[in-house]
């Protein structure tokens, strides 16, 4: 892995280009209407290549939407966004990113390996450089022996693996997910968070993850942005950064732990700032 | 396959079986006791003779009207596929189809079929054909056009994250998540097709065909051999719709998934 630069080491070496960097980017929706919904709200933010950045914060807070701008989905109102030093569309059409969401998106017609290739097909790949591809990417998620399975035939957990390895397939330097392991049981969720950790470190791919769940953010993240709902904006950012020697101790460790209860602050504080205070942080899981 | 399944198809096959044995035995005796007369209801063993007896007739009638519903009901997939995914390319022209198809539909089949008749030269089977088509073609598009909206919209929003062109979404998502529409569309109108080209073959036309020859069996007092009629109508549905429950089983394998679900 020596060819693998750490985000310090990144930082520390001349400004390289960031995978992310939005300014005072605004996103409603109906505008000039009555029904008009500010889903973001003034959010700057600067992503580095090769950092692991979540976003979390409650229902409505615009994270999904953040991202879905990044992606190119959606256009923003206001702002500027680039990714890659391009254009988020500019970026879209030359497959700059992966993605990948709760639901594994799998397409139920396709065995494992074609579904894989997906991207790599609409790209114009030829075959054989697909298939060496999708034996390279399965092996990575470590399924190696699941080519020619369908999709019904894995369970939650592997259709998210290969979900991940299609999004990677044509290593695109960034990877947005969409709370990717949310329908996925403990135990799962934090092997595939291991495994996340250990692809990223082997690929060097940025990460732009939405969660739920505030002990994923920071046992994945280098650093996580919360967010607030009504209008959805970024109310503070935290630096977690627990090494690259994350393991299941690091989830026992007093320093996860404080870190836990500094991003859950973080989200009282910005729920207190929103408008409703006596609700709570609803849809943030503490476990 | 385990013994399991392999009792559960056995029982599948044997309750209708026997359901069907008893129902025959019923009506051979009911008839017999009540001594009712044949232009009422014959036996089932004199139509079953007559079916012996006449058994090149009902095929050759067979044939017309199982090759008028084929024709009809491919022509009407083909049209109804093609017009579902034009109408889901271009909004407007959808709402332009969708109340025009069924209005037609709505049209009793007596009247389009007379109309038909009348524009095609004697002899012919075109207007029975295309009266098959008219009608397998509202299911076929109905179904199909609902099959294409309702892709999955992860896989929707995947294709444009990978600035995938509108055609290639239509062949890798829409097409494939439209499948099992088309082939439920397909099961539906299979034993439909048959049902009209019959009904149209009734009201004119050739005398050919099972429609044209139970009635004029039953007006010329040859009732178990109208019955014998009737009994191959029943079979060329059931072949219809048992082709097409085959076809559906091989053609969209992970549906049999999502129904065992």
């Amino acid at each position: 892995m020596s060819d693998v630069q750490t985000p310090t080491a990144i930082a520390a070496s001349a400004v390289p280009i960031p995978a992310v960097a939005a300014e005072s980017v605004g996103k409603s929706f109906n505008p000039g209407t009555r029904k008009q919904v500010d889903a973001l709200v003034d959010v700057s933010l600067t992503i580095r290549p090769g950092e692991f950045v979540s976003l979390i914060g409650p229902s409505g807070c615009g994270k999904s939407t953040l991202l879905r701008v990044v992606a190119d989905l959606l256009q923003p109102t206001s702002g500027t966004l680039l990714v890659n030093g391009k254009s988020a569309k500019q970026a879209r059409l030359d497959q700059d990113y992966g993605m990948a969401f709760q639901q594994a998106g799998l397409f139920e017609w396709r065995n494992v390996a074609r579904n894989i290739e997906l991207p790599l097909e609409i790209r114009g790949w030829d075959a054989a450089r697909r298939h060496a591809r999708s034996k390279e990417m399965l092996e990575l998620v470590k399924l190696p022996d699941f080519a020619n399975h369908m999709p019904w035939q894995l369970s939650g957990g592997m259709q998210q693996r290969i979900a991940i390895a299609r999004a990677l397939a044509a290593n695109p330097p960034l990877l947005l997910m969409d709370e990717p392991f949310g329908a996925l049981d403990e135990m799962t969720r934090e092997h595939m968070q291991a495994e996340l950790l250990s692809i990223c470190a082997a690929t060097g791919t940025t990460v732009v993850f939405v969660t739920h769940s505030i002990p994923e953010a920071v046992y994945l993240s280098d650093r996580v942005v919360v967010m607030s709902p009504r209008p959805g904006r970024i109310t503070s950012i935290i630096d977690v950064a627990l090494g690259d020697a994350r393991n299941d101790d690091t989830r026992e460790a007093s320093e996860f732990y404080r870190k836990i209860t500094e991003v859950r602050e973080a989200l009282r504080g910005a729920d207190h700032a929103g408008r409703s205070a006596t609700t709570g942080a609803r849809g943030i899981e503490d476990r | 396959m385990n013994t399991t399944t392999l009792r559960r198809n056995a029982t599948n096959v044997a309750v209708p079986l026997v359901f069907g044995v008893i129902v025959l035995v019923a009506w051979q005796r009911f008839v017999e006791w009540r001594k009712i007369k044949p232009f009422i209801l014959p036996t089932p063993s004199t139509i079953w003779h007559e079916a012996v007896d006449k058994v090149n007739l009902l095929r050759a009638a067979s044939f017309v009207t199982g090759e008028n519903a084929i024709v009809g009901l491919l022509l009407g997939i083909i049209v109804g596929t093609v017009v579902a995914m034009i109408a889901n390319r271009f909004r407007v022209l959808s709402e332009l189809i969708t109340p025009l198809a069924a209005a037609i539909s709505a049209v009793p089949i007596v009247v389009i079929v007379s109309i038909l008749n009348n524009m095609f030269p004697l002899g012919s089977q075109v207007a029975r054909r295309l009266m098959v088509t008219i009608i397998v073609f509202f299911v076929v598009f109905v179904n199909v056009a609902r099959g294409l909206r309702q892709s999955d919209p992860t896989q929707v929003e995947l294709m444009r994250s990978y600035a995938a062109s509108e055609r290639d979404v239509m062949r890798k998502v829409r097409l494939p998540n439209a499948m099992p529409f088309l082939f439920t569309a397909i099961k539906i109108a299979a034993p439909i097709s048959v049902t009209t080209a019959f009904v149209s073959e009734y009201f004119g036309g050739t005398q050919d065909g099972l429609g044209q020859k139970i009635a004029s069996s039953m007006s010329s007092s040859k009732f178990p051999l109208g019955w014998a009629y009737v009994g191959a109508a029943c079979l060329v549905g059931l072949i219809f719709f048992a082709a097409a429950n085959i076809l559906e089983f091989l053609a969209v394998p992970w549906q049999r998934r999502r129904d065992s679900r």
